[in-house]
């Protein structure tokens, strides 16, 4: 608290951001450089684990979302509404007032092309989004669905070679691009990206864990924050481009999680310097559009529940597409019904996340969105293995592909969601059968020093960001990142056009599983060397 | 008495009446000799080709024609019939690409193509009665065009080398400058399958034929 003081005092405070109605934080840009802790090692994020288990069970206590009929998960308190255009303000309120005695009209959000209507979190707003959907002045209404990072976290207990760089053929794709995508810029939408060294100064209050145990108010607190070295070492910070925090509504999309810090480091992680990981397309530049909250971000007060919202989500698309990216990397989706194309207007669709992406596809950027997690999982009403709402609606767009994963054998990762909507594969990662070696592994946080809230109360302690160590991750989150890193390539090699991208992907794919196209792998695994080396007259 | 006297005047005391009047001749080259039974006559050529597969060569190329050079020997019976034997060539580097709702997407990868037709046509060489020194002619016959497509970074096996049989039709106009010496121009239509369309832009593009129109130039040795 006293450096604080002592930074304010001499004018180094050049920051002071992220003022919600009820989360405040001051940055202060000045910290000190990362700690590098080479390999995490340990347990420490296992999926089945105790561990595991008590996160889930905490982000559901913290959570202020409601759970539909459905099942599915949805913010309380508003709904999204798309007016047809030329529509008076008076019918507006007109319709508003007829779903909603306590229905209000928010003023417009930055990038989005649609409304929220607050209502009393009280009212169910599948009732009332379902009301608005049936007023003649309405395109469409739905919830405020409850978007997450798809990965299953994991942490080995040997950190071996990069498996699944080679598996894509990406050295011989180097061969042909060393420039590895020097002029494109990516956006990762995701929990932001640990990309400048900080000081942040937060308040942390007490909360209660899912058992109802206090977790104590630990008072205003300078956290140290800190670049991830291989992402943003010495010399290479112009390569973040236009950040964009909109669980914090400002400009520095600090990542508190570390899910978005590992799949920019798959992307883009700075290669042949020695030192750590590769990446895939490591001379990209990074926008880092923060759109999923992490559990510090709901303890800091910033956001109502971990992960990240319809409405959200809809307007970083638009952001990322307004200001210059042309690949998109969306490591992140939700479940829900297998028919949206036919019914738009159930209410656990997500149109306003359909309008925001053929909007970025009609500005020329490729979008890739992972294909989901839940092969293995029962969702009500879904049923097993459900359809992956955000990856369902880009195997509809010609521009944007939705990704499966795949282990270190080619084999079907366990968890890798299969559907119709499966477009492409990548490696994804697996520890079932391969123990530690399976995982893909990036540079991110050490979640000891992070993930303070999983101690118990008494050894609660405030949470540091600038140790960090090459850790393991499995999910479609990763696999995601590979198509994305190909697609930069692709984009820099000279096929500009997102439908163009797709089908080249697509059309050099390694078929897996029966032949042509399936529902485990899509087109098949992609081929780095074979999309950059595209086709000759005859063969 | 002056009527009688005329009237009267023999007609062997008139002068002699003229030929009447003809154009003058026109200078004509002297005609050639009658040709040979049968005669060699070795060729070079030159061409500009207008492929067939328009799309797939502008895809990689930038245009869907190219130059051809090569020669041959034909053999001629009674300057009427006649056989011919010919090769040609042509190279040209261009870049892989991508092609997708017609629009191309270069590559930046070279890729060069080799293609060498070789021809045996068989035809007849018209003789007009009032220009001899023109000889029209008609061909058709057989042809085996020689694909060979490399690129940079090939693996091995990833290139392409093959041959195919097609048709070929020509049809042209040889002017004898001299006795040993004609040039000749004609249009040479080729159909050759089995080399694109099976994969690469030449699937995509659904084109099928490496042939095309060449439009030839050749110098000719002999008689």
């Amino acid at each position: 608290m006293v450096i604080a003081t002592c930074l304010v005092a001499a004018g180094l405070v050049l920051d002071v951001s992220g003022q919600t109605a009820v989360g405040v934080r001051r940055i202060v840009e000045a910290g000190l450089s990362a700690v590098e802790a080479g390999v995490i090692a340990g347990e420490s994020h296992t999926p089945g684990s105790r561990e595991a288990l008590k996160r889930a069970r905490l982000a559901d206590a913290l959570s202020q979302d409601r759970v539909g009929r459905s099942g599915i998960r949805y913010a309380s308190g508003r709904v999204i509404v798309k007016f047809r255009d030329q529509i008076a303000g008076g019918s507006q309120l007109e319709a508003i007032r007829s779903a909603s005695p306590s229905g209000a009209l928010a003023p417009r959000a930055p990038h989005a092309d649609f409304d929220i209507v607050t209502i009393d979190p009280v009212e169910d707003p599948e009732e009332v989004a379902r009301a608005l959907g049936q007023e003649p002045a309405v395109e469409y209404a739905q919830v405020v669905h409850r978007i997450h990072a798809l990965f299953v976290p994991n942490d080995p207990l040997y950190a071996s070679a990069q498996w699944n760089l080679p598996m894509i053929n990406l050295e011989k794709a180097w061969d042909i691009q060393p420039q590895a995508g020097s002029s494109i810029t990516v956006a990762v939408l995701d929990t932001g990206i640990a990309y400048k060294n900080i000081t942040l100064d937060v308040t942390l209050k007490s909360f209660r864990d899912d058992e109802g145990v206090l977790y104590p108010a630990l008072g205003p607190q300078s956290i140290p924050y800190s670049a991830a070295p291989q992402l943003v070492g010495s010399g290479h910070s112009s390569r973040i481009v236009a950040p964009h925090d909109f669980i914090w509504n400002d400009d520095s999309p600090l990542d508190f999680d570390g899910h978005g810090t590992h799949v920019s480091g798959t992307i883009g992680q700075l290669t042949n310097d020695g030192v750590g990981t590769a990446g895939v397309a490591f001379n990209v530049k990074l926008m880092p559009v923060k759109v999923l909250a992490s559990m510090w971000d709901v303890i800091f007060g910033a956001a109502r529940s971990e992960g990240g919202s319809d409405d959200q989500i809809a307007r970083g698309i638009r952001y990322a597409a307004d200001n210059g990216a042309k690949i998109l990397n969306m490591s992140l989706g939700g479940s829900g019904p297998p028919n949206c194309a036919t019914a738009p207007n159930n209410p656990d669709c997500s149109p306003v996340i359909e309008a925001a992406l053929r909007y970025a596809v009609g500005k020329g950027c490729f979008v890739v969105v992972a294909g989901g997690n839940e092969f293995e999982d029962t969702v009500p009403p879904y049923g097993k293995n459900p359809t992956s709402v955000i990856a369902e609606i880009a195997s509809r767009i010609k521009g944007v592909v939705s990704v499966a994963a795949v282990d270190p054998a080619k084999g079907h990762a366990y968890y890798s969601s299969t559907g119709s909507y499966i477009e492409i594969a990548a490696p994804g990662g697996s520890q079932r059968g391969f123990s530690s070696s399976g995982l893909v592994r990036q540079q991110t946080f050490d979640f000891d020093r992070t993930d303070t809230f999983l101690l118990p109360p008494s050894q609660y302690h405030p949470p540091r960001f600038d140790i960090f160590g090459y850790v393991g991750y499995i999910g479609t989150s990763m696999a995601t990142p590979h198509v994305a890193g190909v697609a930069a390539m692709l984009m820099q090699q000279g096929v500009t056009d997102p439908a163009a991208i797709e089908d080249l992907l697509e059309r050099t794919a390694v078929d897996l599983g029966a032949p042509g196209r399936d529902d485990t792998f899509g087109f098949g695994l992609v081929d780095a060397r074979a999309a950059l080396r595209g086709l000759g007259l005859a063969k | 008495m002056l009527l009688t006297l005329g009237l009267a005047s023999p007609a062997a005391a008139q002068p002699p009446a003229r030929p009447p009047a003809r154009p003058a001749p026109r200078r004509v080259l002297p005609p050639l000799p009658p040709e040979p039974p049968i005669s060699f006559r070795p060729f070079v050529s030159g061409a500009e080709n207008a492929f067939a597969a328009v799309e797939t060569f502008k895809t990689v190329f930038g245009k869907s024609y190219g130059p051809l050079f090569g020669g041959g020997l034909q053999v001629a019976f009674h300057g009427k019939y006649y056989v011919e034997v010919g090769a040609s060539r042509f190279n040209q580097t261009g870049q892989r690409a991508f092609r997708q709702n017609g629009q191309s997407f270069g590559l930046g990868i070279p890729l060069t193509a080799t293609i060498t037709p070789l021809e045996i046509t068989a035809g007849y060489r018209f003789r007009p009665r009032r220009v001899p020194r023109l000889r029209p002619y008609l061909g058709a016959g057989l042809t085996s065009y020689a694909y060979d497509e490399r690129s940079d970074f090939d693996e091995p096996g990833e290139g392409l080398k093959t041959r195919h049989a097609g048709l070929v039709g020509v049809g042209g106009l040889e002017f004898r400058i001299h006795k040993y010496v004609g040039i000749s121009a004609d249009a040479a239509v080729a159909h050759v399958t089995g080399i694109l369309g099976q994969s690469g832009i030449s699937k995509d593009a659904g084109e099928s034929d490496l042939g095309g129109i060449a439009a030839r130039f050749r110098l000719i040795i002999g008689r």
